[in-house]
């Protein structure tokens, strides 16, 4: 049951990027800003990789679950981002 | 509760891939349609996963309970050997105090002799030569003599008369002492 909980949310994840591209697909505007929420998510992931010895401590959690959750973040970003583009 | 956590999940991804993939483009309102259906799916999934996490909980419980459950039967059971087990302890330094008070010994010696009357006399019965001791017995209340016994109940006339007396005298004995 944890595996559907954990699956759940993985596919809430890709249905909240889908909607981000959603919206940038509005207007020029909006794909502007999601442009910059989208090298701002970049950044942040690029630091917390660099940064996951003391963030996991911050977090109380391991290692190794910061790396999983900053993988599964990239994973989510690029199916649903993905899934709005190609279709 | 698990049937309506699969079918927020199935809606999910429908809601999710289904505006994006089978919906023309060429129709005016298919964005706004997108929209609305990309915020369902997600509200979906979001339920759906905390279904999920709350069934996932409940299991957990489960497990410990069970846990708990084995943990107070193993506890239980130990306590009562421990118990027994101190009680005959008890009994022991009891009888090793008072010797001539052992009624408990007394007891189980009377009980192991009675059993061992009752076996006694299931087997007197279950015996073969006991139909032939009945035979002797009768012969001997009409006043048959040894020798007539011997050689007409037990048929070991001639040769075998000597050893035909010994089994004579062994069957009075062994049968005797049983009846008493």
């Amino acid at each position: 049951m944890k595996a559907m909980y954990l699956v759940n949310y993985f596919v809430a994840g890709c249905i909240a990027s889908s909607f981000l591209g959603w919206i940038a697909s509005l207007h020029p505007m909006a794909t502007r800003a999601i442009a910059f929420l989208l090298a701002a998510v970049a950044v942040a992931w690029v630091m917390c990789w660099l940064l996951d010895y003391s963030l996991s401590q911050l977090l109380k959690i391991s290692v190794s679950q910061l790396q999983a959750l900053l993988v599964s973040v990239l994973a989510v970003l690029l199916i649903g981002l993905g899934v709005f583009v190609c279709t | 509760m698990h049937l309506k956590m699969f079918v927020l999940s199935a809606s999910a991804v429908a809601l999710w891939l289904a505006p994006l993939t089978a919906l023309d483009k060429k129709v005016s309102w298919h964005k706004a349609v997108q929209g609305v259906s990309l915020c369902a799916g997600i509200a979906c999934a979001v339920k759906a996963g905390s279904i999920a996490y709350k069934l996932s909980e409940d299991a957990e419980i489960e497990v410990i309970k069970e846990r708990a459950i084995t943990a107070d039967v193993i506890d239980e059971i130990s306590v009562s050997t421990y118990v027994s087990q101190q009680q005959r302890q008890q009994e022991a330094e009891l009888m090793l105090a008072s010797p001539g008070l052992d009624v408990e010994a007394g007891r189980k010696s009377l009980e192991a002799m009675y059993d061992n009357d009752l076996q006694d006399s299931a087997s007197t019965s279950d015996n073969p030569d006991y139909l032939v001791y009945l035979e002797v017995r009768k012969s001997m209340e009409e006043s048959k003599s040894a020798t007539w016994i011997i050689e007409n109940i037990l048929k070991m006339g001639g040769r075998k008369f000597a050893d035909g007396k010994a089994k004579l005298e062994t069957l009075l004995q062994q049968f005797e002492r049983e009846q008493k």
